[in-house]
């Protein structure tokens, strides 16, 4: 329990970011590219470890739930479910493909040396800072579409014990589990240097899951935090406008956490507050972690001679990340890592949206690229 | 992989592209190309510094019946694909 001490959280957040960031960057652990080769490419290898990575979430929360160290359960800001969540999640998936990653996945690329993450999370910043401008017009959307009963998640709709969903689905995965390691279909012979087989990066990501929840009191969640750096920047162009927001005068998170009984509040605008405090630590911390992967390595060569239709590609994928993450709201890390695996009825939705989504994406990126491609002509010959 | 001097290369730099370009641009290569690929007159050479395509590139390859092989520069990584060695 970190919250009592900022220091502590920002200390906290850096290592569970940088951790994060180098697992990924050592397994290409990119949650975008795994919905997206299922549907062009029909690969589900590193989908396989993403199962891996929500089932040991769900044993975890829950196991850390029954020994009393989750007393804030669900986690604050999640949102209640409404039409938004799927729109939003819609948006979301085919953001990430068009982005060549979600909003973690960008990070660690960024940190690994990719010039177009750099681009496609100017965009995040960008689409974040939009969102702000129709904000009112979508809070009418999801007051209208939010569903009446005060529940976030299944067993509560159901009105039975987490405890009981978490086993059946356990029983339900152990059959796919045990194929899949009985035919080896979690590991492939990959003899690459530094390569971290997916199923290890799973195991990490679930643990770091698990350490965010029980420390600061929510999982891993990073979006907000762009919406924030979006009104840092609008405050030094236009200081009138940001005052004028209402997006960013609201206040989402407002919690005393029960252990520390530290009051946890933030703000949607540029305070550097406790929703800062959780999350950008984070995101440094994830860019940190993949640079010093790619830093031991020799990996770390940044490459700007890219078809400038990419920059623009990347840059429109960013700008709808970052506005669907506030329409949703929320991002993938928080909904698919973190509310699926309580069973959060906002997360479910969130997923229902962001699957065809990042269909979508797959089918308007590899049209662009093969046109691209094939309109540049002929490659270079020796 | 057979080594025949009187193979061209067909080379393809996706360094820095964004994902998935480098198995889709590989793919549609060996479509394009599969004629001069499959004579043993051409090889692919795709230079790349995106690690997963090191692993999906060369899978696709083989399963189309080519051999690949990856070498490490200083500053990126080149797949050369071609016809395996038994079928020269």
């Amino acid at each position: 329990m970190v919250t009592g001490s900022l220091l502590l959280m920002y200390l906290l957040g850096l290592a569970l970011g940088a951790t994060a960031g180098f697992v990924m960057h050592r397994s290409d652990y990119c949650v975008a590219g795994m919905f997206r080769d299922f549907f062009l490419f029909r690969k589900t290898f590193l989908l396989r470890a993403l199962a891996l990575q929500l089932l040991l979430t769900v044993l975890l929360f829950e196991a850390a739930r029954l020994a009393g160290l989750l007393p804030l359960f669900p986690f604050p800001l999640l949102a209640p479910p409404s039409l938004a969540n799927i729109i939003g999640g819609l948006l979301f998936g085919t953001g990430m493909v068009l982005a060549g990653g979600c909003v973690v996945g960008t990070l660690y690329k960024l940190g690994g040396g990719s010039v177009l993450s750099l681009v496609a999370c100017i965009g995040l910043i960008f689409g974040s800072g939009l969102y702000a401008e129709i904000h009112p017009w979508w809070t009418k959307v999801i007051q209208a579409t939010t569903f009446q009963a005060p529940t976030r998640t299944i067993p509560q709709f159901l009105g039975i014990s987490p405890t009981l969903l978490a086993l059946a689905v356990t029983a339900a995965s152990l059959p796919a589990l045990y194929k899949w390691h009985r035919d080896k279909l979690l590991v492939r012979p990959f003899p690459l240097a530094g390569y971290l087989q997916p199923w290890k990066t799973a195991v990490v990501m679930a643990l770091i899951g698990l350490c965010s929840y029980v420390l600061v009191g929510m999982p891993l969640g990073i979006t907000t935090s762009y919406a924030k750096m979006a009104a840092m920047l609008e405050r030094l162009v236009m200081p009138e406008h940001l005052a004028a927001t209402m997006f960013f005068q609201s206040k989402p998170l407002e919690v005393v956490h029960p252990l520390s009984r530290t009051l946890l509040e933030g703000w949607n605008g540029p305070q550097f507050d406790y929703i800062w405090a959780i999350q950008f630590p984070v995101i440094a911390g994830v860019v940190l972690g993949s640079w010093a992967s790619a830093m031991l390595l020799r990996e770390f060569r940044p490459h700007w001679r890219i078809p400038p239709y990419q920059f623009l590609l990347t840059l429109l994928g960013g700008i709808i990340l970052g506005l669907s993450s506030r329409m949703v709201p929320g991002c993938n890390v928080w909904h698919l890592m973190g509310g699926l695996p309580i069973f959060a009825i906002s997360s479910l939705l969130f997923v229902a949206g962001m699957i065809p989504g990042a269909w979508l994406g797959g089918q308007i990126i590899s049209a662009i690229l093969l046109r691209q491609t094939q309109a540049a002509g002929t490659p270079d010959e020796q | 992989m057979s080594n025949d001097p009187q193979s061209r290369i067909i080379q393809v730099d996706m360094r820095g592209q964004v994902c998935p370009s480098t198995l889709l641009v590989a793919m549609d290569n060996l479509n394009r190309h599969g004629e001069g690929l499959q004579s043993g007159a051409l090889k692919l050479l795709i230079i790349t510094d995106n690690r997963e395509a090191l692993h999906t590139v060369p899978a696709t390859a083989e399963n189309m019946g080519y051999a690949a092989r990856i070498t490490k520069t200083t500053s990126h990584y080149e797949i050369l694909i071609g016809l395996p060695d038994q079928e020269r």
